[in-house]
């Protein structure tokens, strides 16, 4: 039997087209390099990202790098995760990756890099579970904000004094104990009375709705990815109440 | 039981649509597979018009006599009628003898008034629904049978889409599990054909009707809706396509047990059962875009010897009813092929079929006549058991697939196939063994009872 | 009280004399209940056995405990405790002046409070805390101390009390007694314990070390925080029986806590396909396991979703698993896998290197060991599971026998604190639950998660499961032999406490909100009172009772407060 060389004027392989173009959309850069920075945060490579970051750094400027490789690279992690093709753990190492990368870039700008905001986050007095702030953590970041972590086991005080320093548009705080979550409303009451009306997103096993809803600033954060959603509002200006109305009742 | 050792044609190229190795005759005297091709029309009840058998009957005599209508109307020689029971008809005996009988008489009164000579075929729907019933030992299977002898008296053919397997395939194919296909469709598929087409063998003997074919609609169709066009990714393709290859074990049970052809439109697997046994079979491609969509609509066509439309729902449309369009269609068709045949180009016209499709997708590829034959002689070449023979079919179908450059698989089907391919070569080569390994792993899966395949 | 024990001798004196055999109690204090059994100090032979249904503090887990003892008070907590204590003896039915010797075990948090020691250390965790609060940690070294000095435990006053050591707040007596009870320290290979229990104490015993954590899994271990869910007691679900397709017997405990057989459900349908007597009231973790696990082998559950019409898994007609549940479940199971994969991480081996595993705690004994394989409580590689029953209540049956065993329990426990692995401080153990996380409630795939873990530089687990050889060390059920007497079984060990509150309208809205019937309203003098039973109340962390009251004028530690 005879065969066409040729079939494109047969039928088309859309789905071959497809592949291609998706592969297309996988360029964030055309520079090599920056394209290879991007993969490393993709492929959450927090080690080898340092090396790529500073090849780069020879010839292109850090805005550039941040710009083109790392911020485009934890976008595509972003939507695999909306796609449910990437998973929690996976993002985190993207995260920390693209934190690595920016740290870099950072010091040879010699000062940070221009963020959405700053979001403070810790977890409670007394409390030691730190996972969900981890994550929280890590999507913010992903999103663009500038978190300043506190860490875990973190007095009222510091938590206050944090405020009063960095002004954030947005106080995190995890509690996993029921012993420890009642330091929220003592934050919460200390930064009323200093007349800073942060909203302050509360999260964590120990913590729910009827909890946050009995102090002011208080808002309940369910999920870690919230704390993306929320800063957004905060950003946007909208007060605490607002933003409980919102997200919480 | 004997399973199949040898290829009936000896070489692909043989293989052409309107002749096979063993024709048959109907009870008016039409030769299928005897060197011309018949359009096959099928026509389903709107929904409703089963409520009683008055409006069944009503709907069934109306679409069928669009359908020969328009076969007088516009000069078509031969037609072949297919009608599928809708549940109640096999449900109740009665209702299904008088739709066959009412049948029977229009196809006679047309007969007698224009001279067509026309034939028709029963498909009994199989009631036997693995996850609640018994297959073998039920209420349900009794029906069934008995809804056989009942078309059997009066239809040219009878045939069936048995669904034996089906729990397990439902359950694997969503979970990309080629191991649960093999299990499902050769194993649990094919015992349970092989108890049920002797049986049907008997039945239509007795009443002089041709016990026709079956296929594996069950299994390798829903594969094949489910991995849908090129965006579709529900399932990959190639896992369809494997899925099609493993269905030929089965589906060629029910000829080793004596059916005779043509084989059953739906069953796209045909092509590989004709090489194999020499049947004449029934294809459809372009012409059920009605009612499924394919990758091999007009490739499907190369080997066929009746040539179907699945299914076309009884509705008006601006030339006329469904069932008058798609006869319409479907004769032009023939009628394209029957000449090719007549003026000896069928052999060129066959390559256009097959170039149209053969590297639109994995699907279509296997089902070309060249490879088709291929994978048949694996399948006579591994004649141990229904098990090893799906397992050397899947095996070949990928290593076809992978082996032809001009099919183009996108990264995400190759490494689909080549996962496959992995798993399959991992299992083990005897049946018993097999058989343990899944009684093991698929024994609570939801309606799942061995005792309805006698294992 | 010294008036009484003076009456009680007397009793000794005249009535029993010296053909009163010497009687040891051995108590066992759990989180969830006490238990206790007299032992015949002479022939070592079990008497009688008596059980409490609940913890007579409020709350399900220790925090909860230790919550109420600050706010109501160590001393009252403390008293709760011992009255507790006195009225599950009581149930063993042996005169109290043949009572020699005390015997108990169970948490720091536990004992710590029986004895009435600083618990704060146990109730926060960071440093930062404990230092601002000038917290001093007491040394938790075993005592023998006579029952005298413990006030308020009804005992004659020269009985010998002897409480053991601990390694750290959460490895306490109870752990020891795991390890020493169940005979792990006598394997030649690599073996591994566990306590399934809400702290999921769990040791690695690896070329002569001994690493210690705690994976704090939760409630749900236990049944707790599961919808339908409940502690083992009786009509708790704690098993299901494959019978055909989605058909499953339920196993449920019998007013005795025997395994009997129940119902026949179907896991799509809120019905039952056949039924008889056996009681269903709730699902205890066994059952949990059970279900979750056919469930996923019947392909009724694809993580984290359940396929069936209503996404949920049904056990009868009122018993039904939801996907929250299912969550709840996977987040105290991945607790324990993500514990047992840093430890051996931390040992240097990998998951799939643990020759045995023993399994101690009431879930670990009452549970299939098969399903809790498959469900990730035990490496899917082990080649033997032992389960070994209650150690705690079998290691206080030997400290009275033996009091010398104190020492032995404190050499343990020196020998094991500086391997104690904090699972706090560990990176490892934070990734590892994170990929649990991802695997149980965002339905992360098998295949990704064995590829992070070489992410994270931990070993990689075998391809192929083994089918373990069982071996079932824990006698008749977890109790031992119960003695030759009926079980006694203290239902309500708490105390129920009337407060009359200011602005109280009556509307009963607390009352129905409780989920455990914990609430009573009723009037004294035409003003409502509401009365509260302290050992059914779930604690500071449900308080829906204030959450609803109207009037705000539910205040539940008010209730700790009045005494
Ligand atoms: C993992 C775990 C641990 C780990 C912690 C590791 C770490 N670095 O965090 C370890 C094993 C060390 C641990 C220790 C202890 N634990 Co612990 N632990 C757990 C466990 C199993 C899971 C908690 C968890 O991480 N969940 C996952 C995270 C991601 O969920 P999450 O924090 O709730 O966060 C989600 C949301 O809430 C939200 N979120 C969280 N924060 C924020 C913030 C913002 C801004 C927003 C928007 C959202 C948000 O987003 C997250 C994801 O969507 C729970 C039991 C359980 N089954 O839940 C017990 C539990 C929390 N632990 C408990 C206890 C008591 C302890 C211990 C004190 C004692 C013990 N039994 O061991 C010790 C402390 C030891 C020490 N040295 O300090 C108790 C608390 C009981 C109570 N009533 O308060 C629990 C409930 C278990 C139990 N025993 O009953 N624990
Ligand atoms: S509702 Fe109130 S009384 Fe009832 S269990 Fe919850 S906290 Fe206790
Ligand atoms: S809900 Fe409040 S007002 Fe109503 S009975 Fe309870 S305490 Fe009283």
């Amino acid at each position: 039997m005879k065969y066409l060389e040729d079939n494109s004027l047969i039928f088309s392989r859309y789905d071959l087209f497809r592949e291609q173009k998706e592969e297309r959309t996988h360029r964030f850069s055309h520079d090599a390099l920056l394209q290879e920075v991007a993969e490393h945060v993709i492929h959450g490579d927090d080690e080898k990202i340092i090396t790529i970051v500073d090849q780069a750094l020879e010839y292109k400027r850090p805005e550039e790098v941040i710009r083109e490789g790392l911020i485009p690279g934890m976008d595509e992690v972003s939507r695999l995760w909306g796609e449910g093709i990437y998973f929690l753990p996976q993002v985190v190492l993207s995260a920390d990756a693209m934190l690595e990368g920016i740290t870099r870039c950072e010091e040879k700008m010699g000062r940070p890099m221009e963020k959405k905001g700053k979001v403070i986050t810790h977890t409670a007095e007394g409390d030691i579970h730190d996972i969900g702030q981890l994550i929280v953590n890590a999507l913010l970041r992903a999103a663009g904000y500038e978190v300043i972590n506190l860490g875990v086991d973190v007095p009222v005080d510091l938590v206050v004094r944090s405020c009063q320093q960095h002004r954030p548009i947005l106080l995190g705080g995890t509690a996993l104990m029921t012993t420890t979550m009642t330091a929220f409303p003592r934050i919460a009451a200390r930064l009323k009375h200093l007349n800073l009306q942060i909203p302050f997103v509360c999260g964590g096993g120990a913590v729910n709705e009827d909890f946050t809803a009995g102090f002011d600033l208080g808002i309940w954060g369910k999920e870690a990815s919230w704390a993306v959603g929320i800063a957004e509002d905060a950003l946007q200006g909208m007060t605490w109440s607002q933003i409980r109305e919102k997200w919480n009742g | 039981m004997q399973l199949s050792k040898t290829m009936a044609y000896a070489r692909a190229e043989e293989m052409m649509f309107g002749t096979c190795l063993y024709p048959v005759t109907t009870r008016r005297g039409m030769c299928l597979g005897g060197g011309e091709v018949i359009p096959e029309i099928v026509v389903h009840p709107r929904a409703g018009s089963e409520k009683s058998l008055k409006t069944l009957l009503r709907e069934f005599e109306r679409g069928y006599n669009d359908a020969l209508e328009r076969c007088v109307s516009i000069g078509h020689p031969h037609v072949c009628l297919e009608i599928e029971h809708v549940a109640q008809m096999t449900q109740k005996t009665e209702w299904g003898e008088d739709v066959a009988a009412q049948t029977v008489s229009l196809m006679d009164r047309y007969e007698e008034r224009y001279g067509i000579v026309s034939g028709c075929r029963f498909t009994i729907a199989d009631l036997r629904k693995p996850d609640m019933v018994h297959m073998r030992d039920s209420d349900r299977s009794q029906r069934v049978l008995e809804a056989i002898a009942a078309c059997a008296r009066h239809a040219d053919m009878v045939a069936i889409e048995s669904i034996g397997g089906k729990e397990i395939f439902d359950h694997a194919i969503i979970r990309n599990d080629v191991t649960g296909l093999l299990f499902a469709q050769a194993v649990l598929g094919g015992r349970d054909m092989q108890w049920l087409w002797p049986q049907i063998v008997a039945i239509a003997e007795r009443h002089n009707c041709l016990p026709s074919g079956d296929t594996s609609c069950a299994h390798a169709n829903t594969a094949m809706f489910m991995a849908g066009g090129y965006h579709g990714r529900e399932i990959p393709h190639t896992l369809a396509a494997i899925s099609r290859a493993i269905s030929v074990s089965n589906t060629l049970v029910a000829y080793e047990c004596g059916a005779t052809g043509p084989g059953k439109n739906c069953a796209y697997e045909n092509p590989i059962i004709k090489a194999i046994t020499g049947v004449p079979v029934s294809c459809e491609g372009k012409s059920s875009a009605c009612a499924h969509s394919d990758f091999c609509g007009n490739a499907i066509a190369a080997v066929c010897d009746l040539w179907s439309n699945e299914a076309v729902e009884y509705h008006s449309m601006f030339g006329g009813t469904t069932a008058a369009v798609f006869t319409e269609m479907l004769g032009y068709d023939t009628a394209l092929m029957n000449t090719a045949i007549n003026l000896g180009y069928e052999k060129e016209l066959q390559a256009c079929m097959v170039n149209s499709d053969r590297y639109r997708d994995p699907q279509s590829y296997i089902l070309c006549p060249d490879i088709a034959w291929e994978i048949g002689k694996v399948v006579v070449e591994h004649h141990q058991s229904l098990y090893s023979r799906a397992r050397a079919a899947a095996l070949k179908c990928g290593e076809l697939i992978f082996g032809d450059d001009k099919l183009q698989l996108t990264t995400y089907e190759h490494d689909a196939l080549r996962h496959y391919m992995a798993d399959l070569e991992k299992l083990p080569a005897d049946e018993g063994n097999f058989i343990d390994l899944c009684l093991e792993r698929y024994a609570r899966i939801h309606g799942f009872r061995r005792e309805s395949y006698g294992l | 009280m010294p008036g009484y024990m003076g009456f009680v001798e007397s009793l000794t004196a005249c009535n029993v004399g010296g053909e009163m055999d010497e009687i040891g109690v051995a108590v066992d204090i759990g989180t969830s209940g006490i238990r206790a059994q007299a032992v015949d100090l002479t022939s070592g032979a079990v008497l009688s056995t008596s059980i409490s249904l609940a913890h007579p503090l409020p709350g399900a887990n220790v925090v909860d405990h230790l919550h109420f003892a600050l706010e109501a008070g160590v001393t009252v907590a403390t008293r709760m405790l011992r009255t507790a204590v006195n009225r599950v003896v009581e149930g063993l039915k042996v005169p109290v002046i043949a009572i020699r010797r005390l015997a108990v075990c169970g948490n720091t948090v536990q004992l710590s409070l029986l004895q009435g020691i600083e618990v704060r250390d146990l109730a926060y965790t960071g440093a930062r805390k404990l230092a601002t609060l000038g917290v001093v940690k007491p040394d938790r070294r075993g005592v023998s101390i006579q029952a005298g000095i413990l006030q308020g435990l009804e005992l004659n006053e020269t009985c010998q009390v002897l409480i053991p050591p601990a390694v750290c707040h959460t490895i306490g007596a109870d752990a020891l007694a795991m390890v020493l009870q169940s005979g792990i320290l006598q394997e030649q290979q690599t073996a591994l314990i566990t306590d399934y229990g809400t702290n999921a104490e769990m040791a690695l015993y690896h070329n002569g070390r001994i690493i210690t954590a705690s994976a704090a899994a939760g409630p749900a271990i236990e049944g707790q925080q599961i919808s339908c869910g409940m502690l083992a007691a009786p009509g708790a679900v704690t098993d299901l029986q494959l019978m055909r397709n989605l058909q499953y017997r339920l196993l449920v405990l019998d007013e005795q806590m025997q395994v009997v057989q129940g119902p026949v459900v179907d896991l799509e349908r809120a019905s039952l396909v056949s039924s008889n007597n056996a009681q269903v009231k709730g699902i205890t973790g066994t059952g949990v396991v059970a279900a979750l696990c056919e469930g996923i082998q019947a392909g009724l559950i694809e993580l984290p979703c359940i396929q069936t019409p209503d996404a949920c898994l049904h056990l009868g007609r009122k018993l039904s698993l939801t996907e929250e549940d299912l969550q709840e479940a996977g987040k105290a199971f991945g607790a324990i896998r993500a514990g047992h994969v840093t430890l051996c991480h931390e040992a240097g081996i990998g998951y799939g290197d643990i020759h045995v595993v023993y399994m101690a705690g009431a879930a670990g004994t009452y549970v299939d060991p098969v399903k809790a394989m498959f469900m990730g409580w035990v490496p899917a590689y082990t080649k033997k599971i032992v389960q070994v029953g209650n150690t705690s209540l079998k290691m206080a049956r030997h400290l009275v026998m033996d009091p010398a065993q104190l020492d032995v329990m404190q050499r343990l426990a020196d020998r094991i604190r500086p391997d104690h692995y904090v699972l706090a401080a560990s990176d490892t153990f934070k990734k590892m639950y994170m990929l649990e996380l991802a695997y149980w409630t965002e339905g992360m795939p098998m295949t990704s998660y064995r590829t992070m873990l070489t992410r994270y530089g931990v070993k990689a687990f075998p391809e192929t499961v083994s089918a373990p050889e069982i071996l079932q060390a824990g006698a008749i059920g977890d109790l031992g032999n119960p003695g030759v007497q009926e079980l006694s079984v203290v239902s309500d060990p708490g105390e129920i406490l009337l407060l009359s509150i200011e602005g109280c309208t009556a509307c009963s809205g607390c009352v129905d909100a409780c989920p455990q019937s914990a609430l009573e309203l009723s009037f004294k003098e035409n003003r409502p009172v509401v009365q509260l039973y302290h050992s059914r109340c779930a604690g500071v962390s449900c308080k829906r009772c204030e959450h609803v009251c109207p009037e705000k004028v539910m205040v539940l530690s008010d209730f700790f407060m009045i005494r």
